[in-house]
């Protein structure tokens, strides 16, 4: 920053360390801050389309992620400029609204940021060339609208949601086995939807993954999976029509909070509290036994007394299970949690038609399974998979799938992917531009540009030549009125994205543009960056 | 040697910097320019934005005079008190924190150049002063040309139309009016793209929370995510799902017209009293300590079950055993609600909070029309609508980042105190420069009859003034020259008579005639009749901007002698003397953290 001097000659200080502080100001200020952007998501151009490649990260502590999920990968980068910390926002937007999409974003974030530098190099004010994106992305935004589709779909027909979600799919590195894991992910939010209020808690999926087996082995189950198992190895493994009662309090002698002390000094007394300790788990075990539960599921743990004495009395137990499972646990079998062995009636237990325990391959792993239960809106999607990585890979797919089955219930619009819709939203914008008077009309223009980075970045992965097919595409949709043809990522033999099934959500499509419109702008507004150079 | 060497006489303590007269006069004026200098450019709708990043890594992007201003972290005293101004301004009125602290910067720099010629400083000050008195004047006389009372133009319209519903007309009008007003400040702002959005939004807002003057009324909820046309307004509270034990799921997510009970206890089994010890030397009692305990929670929830309520908050928190008693009951509840979340529930709903969960009348219940369990971005959110006191207003900002959403917050801040400004003092001054222009137009007109040298000095407060419009221009790129002139003289041509025709003929005709309301246009880098455009401004903003610039200025140029005492400011000393820089930056940075807190 610059120094002031006195009429003595003497440098005065005007702000705090003001020397350690570095300023950028004007057009230096706006290009640096393009680009971190720039850079930023020229990092997860690689990963966009379904020939699209996975990243690496390592965490500081070692563990190791391999994704394609742009949200993802930017968390994991640890992003310390900050134009680049808001375009990983920007993603982690993407992702907390839509759940797709994330790579999209950044991608076309990344493109208009390019064009706007391109556009102030002309001298072109950063606020009209702001305003001028603005413009384009609602004139993108009402044109999606337009071309979009809507389809029917209903608790038995789920064709059309199933076709959606392997779309998502397709550019993960679970592409193999997309169909099956979109159907799971189909079912899996159907049955936890509620279709009339269009409302869908994906809290009720659970996601649980087990290392082993293939990807083919991943199932959904109507029910619950716990990573737990019997708390005596000879307690039974299979119990039917399983009435459970869900606790919340130790198999343990009651104790009060206040702080206590009891005095012993007779060897009666001392046998008398003996006998109580012991009448209390007698007690306990009792009273699940009187209402009539065949299995009880603890939150916390019970010692080998109390161990003991339920496997004498042949009630199978769980213990340790957590706060989160014990609730979906509550909530599929229709029971209560109980918090105190007083208040447990018939009433508020569980029903589930098969508890089981499963032992997996080799390993001396078992989990429980709870099947069958009163009220199927819990279910569970349980991953199998060679190794971790793959496992935690196939989870955000599947958060991925859930997220989009879940936005077509909520509105039930498609657009064509591969590309088709940004083409198509390209042409509608360079058309518009021309009615615009005023600088804008650059900006405009430079949105088309932009918007046609995204297929041209889904051509490059897929090792297409970008301009010729991009152009042939473009030249297609215009003759053809056709807006959706896209880029062949596949080498199918057809553009026609409707022959290829291939879907996105309007929303999330909306989102992207929009989405990254609002973060270039305020990229585009900043001409004054002030930071301590060093800390 | 003693003889040849006049012994010095140590005064202030070794190390005390101290500069005196014209030269530190001068110096002054120069920190308080180079700050000006800084939130130049975020003035106007083409205003840019500053990214301030902190010594430990917080980032801040705004477009707000005040907020920029203090995260500068001034340490030069002359230049604080420009800090001191852009913060009074911002509580005082809220908005045209940058508007004051670039007036001030201009006024001083009009009188670098008399101050550098030798006039004293008291002259200076003494024209200033007049000149503010005159602006002042001019501003709150009520027949002023520059002005129109809202309620004045109301009544224009309603003549034309004769309506016979006077009262709710005025009232949908007053809206309408007063969203021109809060468009014009957030047009600057990050949000100006869906300022009419966003406008709207601030003015229900408002008037949600009628006269009431807490301002906390209005409660601001972000939520990363989405849009910024996602946000939404509830008319009620709004809250985010606040940490919750097992069986909260199970419990109710929506009801019609419940019952609130507010707490602010604690329901969980737990010790009655700390420290206390029991004692007990049967060990048959041991159940009954243990039953009294458990007595003792369940006659508290009891009593809660008992009152009628549906839904139960507490400001502290709400155990297991009591999520899942309410559960089992179909009652809803919340614990560890933050306590302005809780009091905006009790203002909204009519509840009182409660200490104790004995004797629970009827009274003390809340109530609301709906309360639901809402999915917002990433988040599910409590809201409660349709509140029967309906004091409350709660904004759910959504927006693509976390600074995105911030900026917006302080926007929404600027705008809601510019409505609530306007709504109690109902005149409004065209924005866009217009005002500026014409009073600089008045005092160049006053200062021709002045004799003396005090007219100088009024013409370069005058000319001071002609700084809005001119960066105005300069921030939009626009040739700011050329477009004062033009403003010059169509306020010139306005003189004398505009007004008069204003109140003759009532119509909206003579206002967009008068050269008075020409201002800045943004669009087309000309000049347009900002009134008729709706640029508006509350009048007590500019009001209040002129007379804290003319206050900071005056006391600026009032102040001949900096003494620096080396005690609590020493490192800053040896900093300025450039030496001692190593040690000193350390404590300074020590100090610098101790500070922002404040």
């Amino acid at each position: 920053m610059a120094l002031a001097f006195d009429e003595y000659g003497r440098p005065f200080i005007i702000l705090r360390e003001q020397e350690s502080k570095s300023r950028l100001r004007g057009l230096d200020a706006q290009k640096s801050n393009i680009a971190a952007g720039v850079a930023v998501s020229r990092i997860l151009r690689t990963s966009l389309g379904p020939k699209g490649m996975d990243k690496m990260l390592q965490s500081p502590d070692g563990d190791i992620t391999i994704t394609n999920d742009g949200a993802t990968i930017l968390e994991q980068m640890d992003v310390d400029n900050q134009i680049g910390k808001l375009m990983v926002e920007l993603s982690r937007s993407q992702d907390y609204e839509i759940g797709d999409g994330t790579t999209g974003v950044v991608v076309m974030a990344g493109a208009l940021l390019e064009q706007a530098e391109r556009l102030l190099e002309r001298g072109i004010h950063p606020i009209r060339v702001a305003e001028g994106f603005e413009i384009s992305s609602r004139i993108a935004v009402d044109h999606l609208e337009q071309i979009s589709h809507k389809f029917d779909f209903s608790a038995t027909n789920i064709e059309p949601l199933v076709q959606t979600c392997m779309t998502t799919l397709s550019s993960k590195i679970v592409n193999r086995c997309k169909r099956s894991l979109a159907e799971i992910a189909v079912k899996g939010v159907m049955a936890v939807a509620d279709l009339e209020r269009k409302d869908v808690n994906l809290d009720l999926i659970k996601v649980e993954g087990k290392v082993g087996g293939k990807l083919e082995d991943t199932e959904l189950i109507y029910g619950i999976i716990v990573d737990k198992d019997m708390s005596h190895p000879q307690m039974p493994k299979q119990i039917e029509d399983a009435k459970i009662a869900i606790l919340t309090c130790p198999f343990e002698p009651p104790k009060p909070k206040t702080k206590h002390k009891v005095d012993i000094d007779t060897v009666e007394k001392f046998q008398t509290l003996r006998e109580q300790e012991r009448k209390y788990f007698d007690d306990m075990v009792q009273r699940c036994k009187d209402v009539g539960a065949t299995l009880v599921i603890c939150q916390w743990g019970f010692d080998d007394e109390a161990n003991h004495l339920l496997m004498h009395r042949n009630l199978p137990a769980v213990r340790w299970v957590g706060g989160v499972e014990l609730e979906l646990i509550a909530i599929a079998t229709g029971g209560r949690i109980v918090p105190r062995f007083q208040e447990l009636t018939p009433e508020k237990l569980g029903k589930a038609g098969l508890v089981r325990e499963k032992a997996f391959g080799t390993t001396k792993d078992r989990m429980l399974y709870i099947e069958h239960c009163a009220n199927s809106r819990a279910v569970t999607v349980f991953i199998r998979g060679g190794n971790k990585m793959m496992i935690e890979e196939t989870k955000r797919s599947i958060h991925d799938a859930l997220c989009v089955a879940r936005n077509l219930i909520r509105n039930n619009s498609i657009v064509y992917g591969g590309g088709a819709a940004e083409i198509s939203c390209s042409i509608a914008v360079e058309a518009a531009a021309d009615k615009y008077p005023g600088v804008e009309q650059y900006a405009i223009r430079a949105f088309a540009d932009a918007l046609d980075s995204v297929p041209m970045a889904l051509a490059e992965n897929s090792g297409l030549q970008p301009i010729e097919t991009l152009s042939a595409v473009k030249a297609q949709q215009i003759k053809e009125k056709n807006p959706c043809c896209g880029i062949d990522c596949n080498d199918a033999g057809t553009n026609d994205m409707r022959e290829q099934n291939v879907f996105e959500t309007l929303i999330g499509k909306q989102q992207q543009i929009l989405l990254a419109t609002q973060v270039v702008k305020m990229i585009l507004k900043i001409d004054d960056v002030i930071s301590p150079s060093e800390y | 040697m003693a003889s040849m060497m006049q012994p010095q006489i140590i005064l202030l303590k070794e190390g005390t910097d101290t500069s005196q007269g014209k030269p530190q006069l001068i110096s002054n004026i120069n920190a308080c320019m180079a700050v000006a200098d800084v939130v130049r450019t975020t003035l106007g709708p083409r205003g840019m934005d500053k990214l301030i990043h902190d010594d430990k890594g917080n980032t801040t992007i705004s477009n707000d005079g005040a907020t920029i201003m203090k995260l500068l972290d001034v340490v030069h005293p002359a230049a604080k008190i420009l800090v001191d101004i852009a913060k009074s301004q911002d509580s005082e009125v809220g908005d045209g924190t940058t508007t004051v602290v670039l007036l001030a910067g201009e006024f001083l720099k009009e009188a670098k150049p008399f101050i550098e010629d030798g006039v004293h400083p008291q002259n200076l000050i003494r024209s200033y002063r007049i000149a503010s008195f005159m602006v002042d004047f001019l501003n709150s006389y009520p027949c002023s040309i520059l002005h129109m009372n809202i309620y004045d133009l109301g009544a224009i319209e309603k003549i034309k139309e004769l309506a016979v519903s006077i009262e709710g007309k005025s009232s949908d009008e007053k809206r309408s009016l007063l969203a021109k007003c809060a468009a014009t400040t957030l047009s600057s702002k990050l949000i100006g793209g869906e300022k009419e959005f966003f406008a709207s939004m601030v003015v229900d807002a408002v008037f949600a929370i009628g006269n009431d003057d807490r301002l906390n009324m209005i409660g601001i909820k972000k939520v990363p995510g989405g849009t910024m046309r996602d946000s939404f307004l509830v008319n009620g509270v709004a809250f985010k799902k606040t940490f919750s034990y097992a069986g909260f799921e199970q419990q109710p997510k929506k009801f019609l017209n419940p019952k609130i009970l507010l707490l602010n206890i604690e329901l969980e089994l737990k010790s009655e009293k700390e420290n206390a010890e029991i004692r007990l030397s049967d060990p048959l009692q041991y159940q009954s300590i243990v039953d009294a305990e458990w007595n003792i929670i369940y006659d508290k929830l009891d009593k809660c079950v008992q009152s009628g309520a549906k839904i139960v908050l507490s400001r502290l928190a709400i155990g297991d055993l009591a999520t899942q008693y309410f559960a089992d009951r179909d009652i809803f509840c919340a614990g560890r609600v933050a306590e302005d979340d809780l009091h905006r529930v009790a203002a909204a709903t009519g509840g009182t909070v409660q200490t104790s969960v004995n004797n629970v009348i009827d009274e003390i219940l809340g109530s609301c029309e709906v309360f639901e369990e809402k999915q917002v971005g990433g988040e599910r959110f409590n809201i409660f609508s349709g509140c029967p006191s309906g004091q409350t207003a709660t904004i759910v900002l959504r927006g693509g980042a976390d600074q995105f959403i911030e900026e917006a917050e302080r926007s929404l801040h600027d705008a809601i105190m510019i409505v609530r400004r306007a709504m109690k003092n109902s005149t409004v001054v065209a924005g866009g420069g217009a005002i500026d222009m014409e009073l600089s137009r008045y005092l160049w007109q006053h200062a021709r009859n002045i004799a003396g040298k005090s007219q100088l000095f009024i013409n370069s407060y005058a000319k001071a003034l002609e700084v809005i419009p001119r960066q105005l221009c300069d921030n939009a790129g626009f040739d700011a020259t050329d477009v004062l002139n033009k403003l010059r003289q169509k306020h010139a041509l306005a003189a004398g008579w505009s007004f008069a025709i204003y109140f003759k003929n009532k119509n909206k005709k003579s206002f967009s005639s008068e050269g008075a309301l020409y201002g800045v246009d943004i669009n087309t880098g000309g000049i347009s009749d900002s009134f008729a455009n709706f640029v508006w401004e509350p009048a007590v903003v500019k009001i209040n901007a002129i007379n804290a610039a003319t206050e900071a200025a005056c006391l600026i140029l009032s102040v001949d002698e900096t003494v620096k005492n080396p005690k609590s400011e020493s490192a800053q000393g040896e900093a300025a003397g450039g030496m001692g820089r190593g040690r000193g930056g350390g404590m300074r940075g020590g100090r610098g953290r101790g500070m922002r807190r404040r």
